[in-house]
């Protein structure tokens, strides 16, 4: 594994030479990102330097790279469960929802949102904005296709949240999976519908700039994931980033294994799965 | 081995039972952090900590991004994530792709923590079906760690312990029983030090 040492050399490096900031990055994950583009480019650490010196398309291009993207439909369904039953029906007298996916990927949590959003009768009054650092996740969110012979949990994981009710055993919705996306076993995809597209901001966006780039107030703030491959110092600046981003009484959700250590101290309350800002 | 700190074991098929015969017998001062990496269905998301914690004495937990590490802890990586050991002891987290098609992947919890514990790492590997765990094996061979592999003969699924056998053939063999064993003596002798 890359040493501490070249370590710090690639973040200066790429410091100096573009906006991009990874000195707050958890060490070891990012370590084995580079190991990884070292030797999926065939570079030595000596010219993958040389590289990043002499040529800014390649910074753009590693730092695609860097990011990790995997991300599911309905990752962790016990969580959209309870964002189908416990988060979103209390925002349903709202007469409008502003919801930031903050570090969206390819999009499949958007999608997964907008199928709950939809099932709760909200869809029309929500506004979606979604940010990452990879334009490349950003298109391909909007373009909302996906292999499916990889993501065959997408439909189990459908199951369990679009149908089953964990609340209440004796509910099965019979939802067809066409009512949201298409499944074309002759292109091997998953491509969901139109109508889930519509009202999305996207934006590329750095999330160690700790700044909202949409400049408005939101209902909830989706992070997950995300915030795992930075270290805990810039992780709690961010905690009072997004405090800062939502509106009173304003949902923060994060991934299954993420937490914030003292979140009373940046104002949040904890609530099972969610943050809400006090 | 009087170097030794703390102890990663990675297991697959065939693995279970040895891992709960190491729990249920270490005793509750037993002043090492394990880091356990096991692979398991994806789906099996829940009651893998209390299946394992029926009979052992010690805390079992999975734990969260950026845990801090303790002794008298076990961590079991959690389902769908990558286990990694950080510097300033810690464990770090991630989702990135599997590795040798596993998430968790053995090789990446062995390879953090050979950089980051050298040779006070025991690194154990046993029964399994898949070729993860090799090149961490080895990573932590060179890195100084103390580096146990399951005797193939002793094994379920010999597969992955065949695999770190082959790339490297100075780990030390033994039995599951004489693992058990070894990890006693360990206890026992960091407890005479203090004594």
């Amino acid at each position: 594994m890359l040493s501490t040492k070249d370590l710090n050399i690639f973040i200066e490096t790429i410091k100096d030479n573009s906006s991009y900031d990874f000195s707050d990055y958890s060490e070891k994950s990012f370590a084995r990102r580079i190991d990884k583009i070292m030797k999926d480019y065939g570079l030595n650490f000596t010219q993958l330097i040389r590289n990043i010196k002499s040529n800014s398309n390649f910074i753009e291009q590693i730092v695609k790279d860097i990011t990790v993207n995997t991300t599911e439909l309905f990752r962790d369904t016990e969580v959209w469960q309870a964002v189908k039953y416990r988060l979103l029906p209390k925002l349903k007298n709202n007469e409008q929802i502003n919801i930031w996916h903050a570090g969206c990927s390819t999009g499949q949590e958007i999608y997964s949102l907008k199928i709950l959003l939809n099932e709760l009768g909200i869809l029309e009054k929500t506004n979606i904005y979604a940010s990452d650092i990879n334009e490349d996740v950003i298109e391909k969110s909007n373009i909302g296709i996906y292999p499916l012979s990889f993501n065959i949990e997408y439909l189990e994981n459908f199951d369990q949240v679009v149908r089953k009710n964990p609340y209440n055993f004796d509910q099965y919705l019979d939802i067809p999976y066409s009512k949201y996306f298409k499944i074309d076993k002759e292109n091997d995809s998953i491509i969901m519908n139109n109508f889930l597209k519509k009202n999305i901001t996207y934006k590329k966006h750095d999330l160690v700039t700790k700044t909202n780039i949409f400049d408005i107030q939101f209902d909830i703030i989706f992070c997950r994931n995300v915030l795992i491959y930075f270290n805990t110092k810039l992780q709690r600046e961010l905690f009072y980033t997004f405090n800062g981003c939502l509106h009173r009484k304003g949902f923060l959700v994060l991934g299954a294994s993420e937490s914030i250590v003292n979140e009373k101290e940046i104002g949040y309350v904890r609530h099972g799965n969610f943050y809400i800002k006090k | 081995m009087e170097n030794i700190k703390y102890i990663v074991i990675g297991g697959s098929a065939g693995s279970f039972q040895t891992i709960t015969s190491i729990l249920d017998i270490l005793p509750e001062d037993f002043n090492f952090p394990v880091f356990l990496v096991l692979h398991r269905l994806k789906q099996v998301r829940t009651g893998f900590v209390e299946a394992l914690s029926i009979k052992s004495k010690l805390k079992i937990l999975e734990p969260i991004d950026k845990e801090r590490i303790l002794p008298q802890r076990v961590y079991l990586s959690p389902a769908n994530y990558h286990m990694y050991i950080e510097p300033g002891n810690f464990i770090g987290l991630s989702t990135e792709e599997p590795v040798n098609h596993s998430r968790p992947a053995i090789d990446i919890t062995l390879a953090s923590g050979a950089y980051v514990f050298g040779n006070q790492m025991l690194a154990i590997l046993l029964s399994g079906a898949n070729r993860d765990g090799a090149a961490g094996m080895k990573t932590a061979y060179e890195a100084g760690a103390f580096t146990i592999v399951q005797d193939p003969d002793d094994c379920q699924v010999n597969t992955m312990t065949k695999a770190a056998i082959s790339k490297i053939s100075e780990h030390r063999i033994m039995t599951a029983e004489d693992i058990v064993k070894f990890l006693l003596k360990l206890d026992e002798n960091a407890k005479k030090q203090y004594i």
